[in-house]
């Protein structure tokens, strides 16, 4: 409105009319409030993004690869730190529940954290100075002892280490690193990268790992008097004793546990096998044993399983990656029994047509077809049925069928209620990962039993769906896959890592495709499209932005179009801050009761424009009824 | 008897509603013989969704002399169609002290919606009257933005916006709870008589029926 030539009269002269800067210039919104306008308040809440809920550590996934897209690889590998201690070995070994959660894969392909994973991991132990160092607490003078030097105990190690406890890791094999020496092919996990982990771990000083203890062995320290010695007991025994063949012939020379087969090979001993094998079992040892075995013996290795084909319970990757090294399958076979030669050893399997079936208890129960059987020359067999522990350290109202039972924290019923335990000897052969898992979760419930607060559960969490998503920002792009070494030259070596690290450039590119589910990324765009200049970048809420309260109007276009779904709508009427409420006052009323008053003046300039009219009427009506125009 | 109405909506989606309250009533006065104005928002733009925009209506056993004013300069009924509102803008402006009564649209407890007026609002509170009108008018549509009406309706609706003939029912809608709860706990209209000019009747009366009074300024 012009006020051009216009007598304004004096109540509505405004004090700041044409002089208040437009709203889209600095400090127009905060002389202008509109005030609390809206049905809705946009509001930055941040959920859990799947992969991150997927994880048994916990890894900021979404964290650390906006790093990585940003080239920030110290700050990610930071971010991995404070979960894990060791990507390396993770990014090599880990069956990413991350990337099978991922809503990426619902969109295109998921996400190659793993390889990124790996990636940042490799970049943390070629710096010059250990990181993990950063930031450490003192030692608070109390000490943990842990039982096995596997995943889980060295994961409760570095989590307690960094809560400021010490511990002393019991290591009944000879070397540390439980599984993953003893379990895994070094052609998934270099002894290299396992060492620079282990070094990596124990220069946080206050870790100590004490190999050749094997608890409640004769002469060796029993449960109960770790308990007395140490201010609390982490179990993490792991199952590394193969199940044994119930058939005829299992006691043949040449028939090896597959479990026992991969420990010799791990530690570096020697061993040696024929070149015909049938590895019997239908999961990933089976794979792994197959495939250690035809580096070892040049020969040929058959996997006889009770599974169908597509039943398999070997990682789909790994599967593929057996069959180019020429990994043969028998799917829904069994092994009937072990044919012998005159002095014991193994010289050939029978096997029989058969199909998986479970007893009642869970427990795999063979169905075979009777007259299908049929001979198969062999030279070694590997068993990969299942894994179990020895127990016999533990007291027995503490175990249930071969594993340590627990309850909902992790903690063995005993008297001291210090004792916790984790990873396969709980919970049966599982991931790596949930071993490092279960062991971040007992240093932080075995701080709190310490420092007498309640263990109490985690948080629920809010998990991000896909559909919440606004996938219009997505552009598809594809999977990076992560390159492999030859199938001709890693048949031959035991130590050619399978499968090869992402270049820098792969892992950016890989990286950059995230979608940031629920997370802010700071993309800017509700800062963009607002179209009341009321998401502020100065004052950083979220840690990005924040949004004037008394200006935004609750159009909601910031919600609609925020990519991640970290935007959400809140009713305004749920906010409870009376104090905070401001209401907007037109430019129409700047005081009280000015907005409908009619102010003197103005009466006064209507009455005599009327009284102006009435007077020129009278005068120009004709006494005679005629009218006339002035 | 003078009493100022100012409805209080939101442009286009609840236009209609705050057009029905001050149409009806001041149609029942008149036809109860009082003086009446029914005036539309000449102030702000009625015509952009979610903006804040008024209805009036006044009604006088004298006639009603004021040129030139198109607000009310002392509105001692004031109706909100949105709770929201509630938060937003001094309505208070002009209400002589103590006797302002304010009819909320809402399904709130009245003392969650009482802590979020300040001081010199409350001062002029007489009487807080809370209405679940969105739960007791008749449901249709789906959107809760329209407010139980539906697009093709919302269509039209804009049309009379700004001052055309109205293309539908009068007082139907939220409408008719706001101005049941409205004229019963203010007293001055017979509930029969501004029924007979509201289009949904059972949900007027259930507004009459069913509504919440605070008598603050007799409490406090």
């Amino acid at each position: 409105m012009s006020v051009r030539g216009t007598h304004v009269p004096e109540h509505l002269r405004l004090p700041i009319a044409g002089v208040t800067p437009p709203p889209t210039e600095k400090d127009g919104q905060r002389l202008f409030p509109t005030g609390n306008f809206r049905f809705f308040r946009p509001v930055y809440k941040d959920k859990t993004p799947p992969c991150n809920h997927a994880c048994p550590t916990g890894e900021q996934i979404q964290k650390y690869l906006d790093y990585v897209k940003h080239g920030r690889y110290l700050d990610g590998y930071l971010t991995i730190l404070q979960d894990n201690p060791m990507p390396s070995v993770t990014g090599r070994v880990c069956y990413h529940p991350c990337e099978t959660a991922c809503n990426r894969a619902a969109h295109d392909e998921p996400i190659g954290i793993r390889g990124v994973e790996r990636f940042l991991g490799d970049f943390g132990l070629n710096l010059a100075e250990n990181p993990a160092r950063q930031d450490l607490p003192p030692l608070n003078g109390q000490t943990v002892a842990i039982a096995g030097s596997g995943p889980g105990g060295l994961g409760c190690a570095y989590h307690l280490r960094r809560r400021g406890y010490a511990s002393v890791i019991f290591e009944a094999l000879d070397r540390p690193g439980g599984m993953l020496r003893a379990g895994i092919p070094a052609w998934h996990l270099p002894e290299d990268v396992l060492e620079a982990e282990l070094a990596k771990l124990l220069d946080l000083g206050g870790i100590e790992i004490r190999c050749g203890v094997r608890i409640g062995a004769p002469g060796q320290p029993a449960l109960n008097e770790l308990a007395d010695r140490y201010d609390a007991v982490f179990l993490a025994l792991g199952q590394d004793v193969g199940r044994r063949l119930d058939v005829d012939g299992a006691q043949a020379r040449g028939v090896i546990g597959a479990m026992e087969f991969l420990r010799e090979t791990g530690l570096g001993r020697p061993v040696t096998i024929g070149r015909r094998v049938l590895v019997i079992g239908g999961g990933n040892t089976a794979s792994d044993a197959a495939r250690s075995a035809i580096r070892l013996g040049g020969g040929e290795a058959t996997i006889v399983s009770l599974e169908a084909e597509h039943e398999l319970l070997i990682q789909p990757e790994d599967l593929a990656q057996a069959r180019d090294e020429g990994v043969g399958f028998r799917p829904n076979r069994a092994l009937a029994r072990v044919l012998t030669d005159a002095d014991g050893n193994v010289r050939g399997a029978v096997l029989a047509d058969a199909r998986l079936a479970r007893g009642e208890d869970g427990a795999v129960r063979p169905e075979i077809t009777p007259g299908t059987e049929t001979e198969v020359p062999c030279d070694t067999i590997l068993v990969a049925i299942g894994q179990v522990q020895v127990l016999d350290c533990v007291p027995g109202e503490a175990t249930e069928r071969g594993l340590i039972r627990a309850d909902d924290y992790g903690r063995i019923p005993h008297a001291s209620g210090r004792i916790f335990a984790g990873g396969d000897v709980m919970r049966g052969p599982s991931m790596v990962v949930d071993a490092l898992g279960d062991g971040k979760r007992a240093a932080r419930d075995i701080d709190r039993v310490l420092s007498a607060e309640p263990l109490r559960p985690d948080d629920p969490v809010e998990v991000m769906p896909y559909e919440k998503l606004n996938t219009a920002y997505f552009r598809h792009a594809p999977r990076t896959e992560a390159p492999q070494a030859p199938a001709g030259t890693r048949r031959t070596s035991q130590v050619t890592e399978v499968t090869l690290a992402y270049s820098r450039e792969q892992a950016v590119a890989e990286a950059d495709r995230c979608m940031s589910c629920g997370v802010c990324n700071g993309c800017d765009n509700c800062y963009i499209v607002c179209p009341d200049v009321s998401v502020l970048r100065d004052a950083r809420q979220n840690g990005h932005y924040s949004i004037r309260t008394h200006y935004c109007k609750g159009c909601l276009v910031c919600v609609q179009e925020c990519p991640t779904g970290c935007l959400e709508k809140v009713p305004e009427m749920d906010f409870d801050e009376p104090d905070a409420v401001v209401r907007m006052e037109t430019a129409f009323a700047p005081y009280e009761g000015a907005h409908a008053e009619q102010a003197p003046f103005t009466r006064q300039l209507i009455e005599d424009a009327i009284a102006e009219y009435d007077a020129q009427r009278s005068k120009s009506i004709n006494p005679n009824g005629q009218g006339v125009t002035p | 008897m003078h009493h100022e109405l100012t409805v209080w909506s939101r442009g286009i989606i609840m236009d209609k509603e705050a057009r029905d309250v001050s149409t009806c009533i001041a149609t029942a006065a008149r036809n109860l013989g009082y003086h009446a104005e029914n005036v539309s928002d000449y102030v702000d733009d009625p015509d952009r969704t979610n903006c804040l925009v008024r209805r009036y209506a006044r009604f006088a056993d004298a006639p009603i002399l004021d040129r030139f004013v198109y607000e009310n300069p002392h509105p001692d009924w004031v109706v909100l169609v949105e709770e929201t509102i509630i938060k937003a803008v001094n309505f208070f402006r002009g209400t002589p002290e103590g006797q302002g009564v304010l009819v909320i649209n809402s399904a709130r407890d009245p003392a969650y919606l009482l802590k979020f007026l300040p001081a010199p609002m409350l001062a002029r509170l007489g009487k807080l009257v809370v209405v679940d009108a969105t739960g007791l008018a008749e449901q249709r549509g789906s959107s809760p933005w329209m407010f139980v009406r539906d697009l093709s309706e919302l269509a039209f609706d804009r049309m009379s916006t700004e001052g055309a003939v109205e293309r539908l029912a009068i007082g139907r809608g939220i409408a008719a709870p706001l101005i049941g709860a409205l004229v019963a706990a203010t007293g001055d209209l017979p509930v029969e008589v501004v029924a007979e000019v509201v289009a949904d009747r059972d949900a007027m009366i259930r507004g009459a029926k069913q509504h919440t009074v605070v008598e603050y300024a007799r409490e406090h």
